[in-house]
């Protein structure tokens, strides 16, 4: 028999059961386009967090007081130092650091024109935002001065939040900035002041940086209540191979009381967590696929079991046991080729709609993050043919069983 | 493959009988058949032996039990005799493995069944041209001869149909055209007339004997139907296992 007839005579039984051969097809489906909805994600993601400390300078190291740690990466005591203007003092006195720039962070709620927004306040001298952000570019305007409290530097994410059609803010414009704090008998106290948008970033690639208003140091201690209690201080090293030095330095000098970190341990830690990540959702994926396959077993299954006595009619008239293996693999084969084709193309649009979701719906409230998925035609292709694999295999048993039949115990079957 | 030396032997017995070898379609040498069941053995044949000449229109009758259809899936190459021979042409067919059979099976032999085994879900012209396919014919090839045979059969008209769409005779002649697209050397038949009306199954009858007596097939048919068996060339009557009687009609 040539492969074209077999071909034939295989889609047409497939086609003959058209609700079950569909409903397989489906599992198939489900389990692929998991796979690579997953899998996009998955490098989308990492592809975000690489693109987020390649914004970073090489020589930069953060360290957290004990009131907020840099990330829950950094390492943090409860026996924590409150980082002031001694602290800053001693770190700058190190040796190999070149600088070393404070910074209050904090959230507040922002009006612009009747439109609010929660952003982050990250309070810092503007002149030296740059060491921390080497490529640091305005779309409009430019810095702020450092003694200048009522300018604000706006990031690109605040200026064009995700679905919106229209600026949150153009340049000059005057915005309101909201932030609350509990006093010593736990009142909520709200403090509000106005800053006049004198910097549009470009877009950093730096989630974090984007999704921030920047203002100086005055401003954001006054406006977050920080009463000069820095949340953490970028510490700029002399040159990128000074940075386990001073590293070693700032740990020798300050033991476990302050968190230090640098953005290439962030980066090990976190590819460390992703790497993590991605095999878990392989193995969710891979389970979609085996159930994916269990249900081709089961078709397969029934279908030999129902047309027995035309495989025993096929054997009569000559059929080699080869072809009669060969007519279900392809069943099998049909099924995970169009599975799969139909996986890989819902797996890539479910990827993006699921980006958009989590941009427009972010979990627990939080500001959006666009992170769009990754397909790597390598990737797609592992999982085509995994999906193509798993469904041959999952043939086999049906199709040997098919194959070993005894053509007159076949043909005596009602 | 074919057995030479167990050929000779064969050669050697037809010239005992004084039968020309190559008037010889089937011959069976002492074939048995035995059963291994939750009942203990069962013998289905014993030694039963016979030769079919080219051409032969045979029937084999018989109460139920008494081994037809087992003589039947031997000479089909169906099923394995516990002991004895089986020459098709000449050809030791059980000296052959599965995969020789299969072949054997596809070229050598056509299968008529009594509920005629059509692959419903496919046209009158594939379930006719399938013996062809799996011979390897090109689908041309494979297209005209099947043409040729439901032409000869009157059906060519219902070539495009599936054969659940038939009536039970225009589908066993889609079976009997099945039969012989590889022009096979024996026919088979098991009851063909068994799921026909009266009227049909005499029409299904006539067209096995025209090709028969017409085309010089050998045709081996199965049947419950004395009468229709007094109609063959010739009827090989089974009791219990064996040959009870040898009749030319």
């Amino acid at each position: 028999m040539n492969p074209k007839d077999l071909f034939l005579l295989s889609f047409e039984a497939l086609v003959d059961r058209k609700v079950r051969t569909l409903l397989t097809i489906l599992m198939v489906v489900l389990g692929s386009s998991l796979v690579v909805v997953l899998n996009g994600l998955s490098a989308g993601q990492a592809a975000f967090l690489e693109k987020q400390f390649n914004t970073l300078a090489a020589n930069v190291i953060f360290v957290g007081s004990g009131q907020r740690s840099l990330s829950s990466f950094a390492t943090s005591s409860s026996n924590s130092l409150i980082i002031n203007n001694v602290v800053l003092g001693k770190i700058k006195s190190l040796s190999n650091v070149g600088d070393a720039i404070p910074e209050y962070t904090g959230s507040a709620q922002v009006n612009s024109q009747g439109n609010t927004q929660r952003v982050t306040i990250t309070s810092i001298d503007p002149t030296k935002l740059t060491e921390e952000l080497p490529n640091l570019e305005y779309v409009d305007g430019s810095t702020v001065k450092p003694n200048d409290r009522s300018s604000a530097i706006v990031g690109d994410t605040v200026v064009n939040p995700p679905g919106a059609s229209s600026s949150f803010v153009t340049l000059g414009q005057t915005i309101k900035a909201t932030a609350t704090y509990s006093d010593s008998s736990g009142k909520s106290v709200t403090i509000m002041k106005n800053f006049i948008v004198s910097g549009i970033m470009k877009p950093s690639g730096n989630n974090g940086i984007d999704r921030s208003i920047i203002v100086n140091l005055d401003a954001g201690n006054e406006l977050l209540h920080k009463l000069n209690k820095y949340d953490q201080v970028i510490v700029v090293a002399t040159t990128p191979d000074d940075v386990d030095t001073v590293q070693q330095e700032l740990t020798s000098q300050f033991g476990k009381t302050l968190g230090v970190t640098t953005p290439k341990a962030l980066m090990a830690v976190r590819v460390q967590a992703a790497s993590g990540n991605a095999a878990f959702i392989l193995m969710v994926g891979i389970i979609a696929l085996v159930v994916g396959a269990v249900g081709i077993v089961t078709t397969l299954y029934n279908s030999v079991t129902e047309r027995i006595r035309e495989i025993g009619t096929m054997k009569a008239i000559g059929a080699q046991n080869a072809e009669i293996l060969a007519l279900f693999l392809v069943e099998a084969a049909l099924i995970g080729i169009i599975g799969a084709s139909l996986g890989l193309i819902i797996g890539i649009g479910g990827g993006y709609v699921m980006s958009i979701v989590t941009t427009t719906f972010p979990a627990g409230g939080g500001q959006p993050i666009h992170i769009p998925p990754i397909f790597a035609p390598a990737d797609l292709l592992k999982v085509w043919l995994l999906s193509l694999g798993l469904s041959v295999l999952a043939g086999m048993y049906p199709a040997w069983k098919a194959s070993k039949l005894s053509p007159m115990v076949a043909l005596r079957r009602e | 493959m074919r057995n030479v030396t167990k050929d000779l032997v064969v050669e050697k017995n037809l010239q005992d009988e004084n039968i020309d070898n190559d008037s010889i379609a089937l011959r069976a040498e002492n074939v048995s058949k035995i059963y291994d069941t939750s009942a203990g053995k069962v013998v289905a044949l014993d030694k039963v032996s016979f030769t079919i000449k080219k051409g032969q229109f045979v029937s084999i009758v018989g109460p139920s039990g008494s081994g037809k259809s087992t003589v039947l899936n031997m000479v089909g190459a169906l099923d394995r005799p516990t002991s004895g021979k089986i020459y098709i042409d000449g050809i030791d067919i059980f000296s052959m493995n599965d995969s020789e059979i299969a072949t054997l099976r596809n070229k050598r032999i056509g299968f008529i069944f009594q509920s005629f085994n059509l692959i419903n879900r496919t046209t009158v012209l594939k379930n006719v041209k399938l013996p062809g396919i799996i011979a390897g014919m090109s689908s041309d090839v494979a297209d005209f001869r099947a043409l040729k045979i439901l032409e000869a059969l009157g059906i060519d008209d219902k070539k495009n149909q599936k054969p659940v769409n038939l009536s039970g005779g225009q589908q066993q002649r889609v079976a009997i055209a099945r039969s012989l697209i590889n022009n096979p050397s024996i026919i088979l038949a098991d009851e063909p007339t068994g799921n026909l009306d009266t009227k049909t199954g005499d029409d299904v009858f006539a067209m096995m004997k025209n090709l028969s007596h017409k085309f010089k097939r050998t045709i081996i048919m199965v049947t419950h139907n004395p009468e229709l068996a007094e109609s063959t060339d010739r009827s090989i009557m089974l009791r219990d296992g064996r040959i009870e009687k040898d009749v030319i009609n």
